[in-house]
């Protein structure tokens, strides 16, 4: 890993609430693993290996970034990707183009840190194009400050190309959520398939708004759109979930879990389903309610109270 | 140690449970047999407790102490507890979790891996996911061996056998004697005379109410040439005993 001169302090402080939102931060000292490491606006440390270039840019309160992997590379470890923010206040923009060439298969591990934040803005734009025959996956944990005065924008557009394989995972189940716009929108071409998820604990006056769509352009094309909020005391839940069948035998299932706790709650869901071709074929799942009450009661005949039980099955559901 | 005193149950307008009273003695093992629909599920929920059956009327007695207002948690901590006809699924949650029920319970590797064994599942399970990846029969063994993980005084064993081969009798035996070995006193329900024969007292079990009570095997002859055969469903038939 280069590390950037000077950064080594704010190097070891990012790396240690990457640890505490359950990152392993040895990972950015291994020469083997690709790794970008922001804090703020600056570029503090990066590393790759052949077959996987990396470009960069500064841009205003932030970094704009280009990851290109060739035909046939295939990562053994999971490129490294850390996000922080140490301070207060303040905003910070980052762009990311991914291009992933054919017959490549890909994981991306997604840290964003944004520990203290109390009047903080993240916004994200992820651009991935997914080349032929190709296995992707992006995963995004975050973790927020405990104030609740973190807000977050996260909006992932995927082009999946012929047979492509993708995943799109984002968590933020730790600490507070503040405010939270996740939008993930795929494309997919022929016999391309793709799973995103999102899984949030909202606690307080936290927000949420995620909208989860697939266009299911291809023949054979299938995708996976899921979201589960456990929504408590007085937080706000918003989930759209959407899904376009538009090719023959394009198959599409949408769900969305809210698990509700508190009287003050406010949450909702709209699944969208659209067909525009007969041969497609699209299912949708919704559930708003209280943890079930079966399963909350086979965990108290067990000697659990109440809380922990909910506790025990919500983490399970969010895992 | 547990008493049942004319306890009723209200669903649309008719009685589930009509004046059923039984008494249990502790350490022993009992089987409440009974045609489908008789009410032996329910009868579960109100000695656990159940919010959605706590309206019963009648008492529930533990140690000569009215329970009634107790919750799934307090009548837990007396030692209560449930073998359900139909246990859940959990997502994301490891049958080690599950067992240990998050790590707030200690058992050593050893004491789980050995309870297993008594359930007939090795121990590469212990990192299962109790979701639906399990069989039902494979559910049902995980549930047998938590609930003799807990060592309660009292369980209700809900149709233990429903969903395990048939040739797993030696299991359920298996499964019996580690609970009694523990004092554990055993409420079983079930439709199996095979089963109702490992046990020392049977109820019979019509309409809501409790029939018959005895020695097993006399219940299980009753059953076998009365309950067989029985065209009623739900009502005792006048005039029979
Ligand atoms: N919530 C309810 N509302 C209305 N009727 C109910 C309700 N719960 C149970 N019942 C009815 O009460 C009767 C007893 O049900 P229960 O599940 O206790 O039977 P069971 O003896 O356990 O049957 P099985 O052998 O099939 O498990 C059934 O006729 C059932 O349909
Ligand atoms: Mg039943």
């Amino acid at each position: 890993m280069a590390l950037a001169t000077n950064y080594e302090r704010e190097f070891q402080m990012i790396s240690d609430v990457y640890e505490k939102s359950g990152g392993d931060a040895s990972r950015f000292l291994n020469k083997e693993i690709v790794s970008v490491i922001v804090s703020g606006d600056k570029l503090i440390g990066r590393n790759t290996v052949d077959g996987v270039n990396l470009k960069f840019r500064q841009i205003e309160d932030g970094i704009e970034l280009w990851i290109d992997i060739e035909d046939g590379v295939k990562l053994k470890q999971p490129v490294h990707l850390c996000t922080g923010f140490l301070k207060e206040r303040g905003r910070q923009t980052i762009l990311i183009h991914n291009r992933c060439g054919k017959n490549s298969e890909v994981k991306f591990l997604s840290h964003c840190v944004f520990p203290y934040g109390l009047e903080f803005t993240h916004k994200m734009i992820a651009d991935t194009y997914v080349g032929e025959g190709s296995k992707l996956s992006y995963e995004d944990v975050h973790f927020h400050s405990d104030t609740g005065g973190v807000s977050v924008e996260a909006i992932y557009n995927t082009r999946l190309s012929k047979g492509a394989d993708f995943g799109n995972f984002f968590n933020l189940t730790q600490g507070r959520v503040g405010k939270l716009r996740v939008k993930m929108i795929v494309d997919l071409d022929d016999e391309a398939s793709a799973q995103i998820e999102s899984k949030v604990y909202a606690r307080a006056d936290d927000e949420v708004h995620i909208t989860e769509e697939l266009n299911l352009n291809g023949k054979h094309s299938s995708g996976l759109a899921r979201t589960i909020v456990f929504a408590t005391e007085k937080s706000r839940a918003t989930i759209i979930n959407r899904a376009y069948g538009n090719a023959p035998y394009s198959r599409g299932h949408i769900e969305c879990k809210e698990i509700i706790k508190g009287y003050g709650v406010n949450v909702g869901t709209v699944p969208v389903l659209f067909v525009k071709d007969e041969k497609a074929e699209l299912t949708h799942e919704a559930s708003i309610g209280r943890v079930n009450l079966k399963q909350l009661e086979t965990l108290m005949a067990k000697g659990l109270n109440e809380d922990e039980a909910t506790e025990m099955i919500i983490r399970g559901l969010l895992r | 140690m547990l008493e049942l005193k004319s306890i009723s149950l209200e669903r649309d307008d008719t009685n589930i449970i009509k004046d059923l009273s039984a008494v249990f003695y502790e350490g022993k093992v009992y089987a409440v047999l009974g045609n489908n629909g008789v009410g032996k599920s329910t009868l579960a929920y109100i000695i656990m407790g159940l919010e959605s059956y706590r309206d019963y009327t009648g008492s529930v007695l533990w140690d000569g102490r009215v329970i009634n207002g107790l919750s799934v948690p307090e009548r837990a901590r007396l030692g209560i507890t449930l073998g359900w006809q139909e246990p859940c699924r959990f997502d994301g949650i490891t049958v080690k979790e599950y067992l240990t029920l998050g790590e707030k319970k200690q058992f050593s590797i050893e004491k789980l891996v050995s309870t297993l064994d008594v359930v007939g599942l090795p121990r590469d399970y212990l990192s299962r996911t109790v979701d639906s990846s399990l069989s039902g029969g494979e559910r049902k063994r995980i549930e047998l061996a938590s609930v003799i993980l807990m060592e309660p005084r009292l369980v209700v064993l809900d149709e233990p056998d429903s969903g395990i081969d048939l040739m797993s009798t030696n299991m359920i035996q298996r499964v019996f004697n580690s609970l009694s070995g523990n004092g554990t006193t055993l409420i079983v329900i079930t439709h199996r005379e095979e089963i109702a024969e490992m046990t020392e007292e049977a109820y019979l079990m019509c309409g809501g109410n409790m029939l018959k009570n005895g020695d097993p095997q006399e219940i299980i002859a009753y059953y076998r040439t009365a309950c067989d055969n029985c065209k009623h469903v739900n009502e005792p038939l006048k005039g029979v005993n």
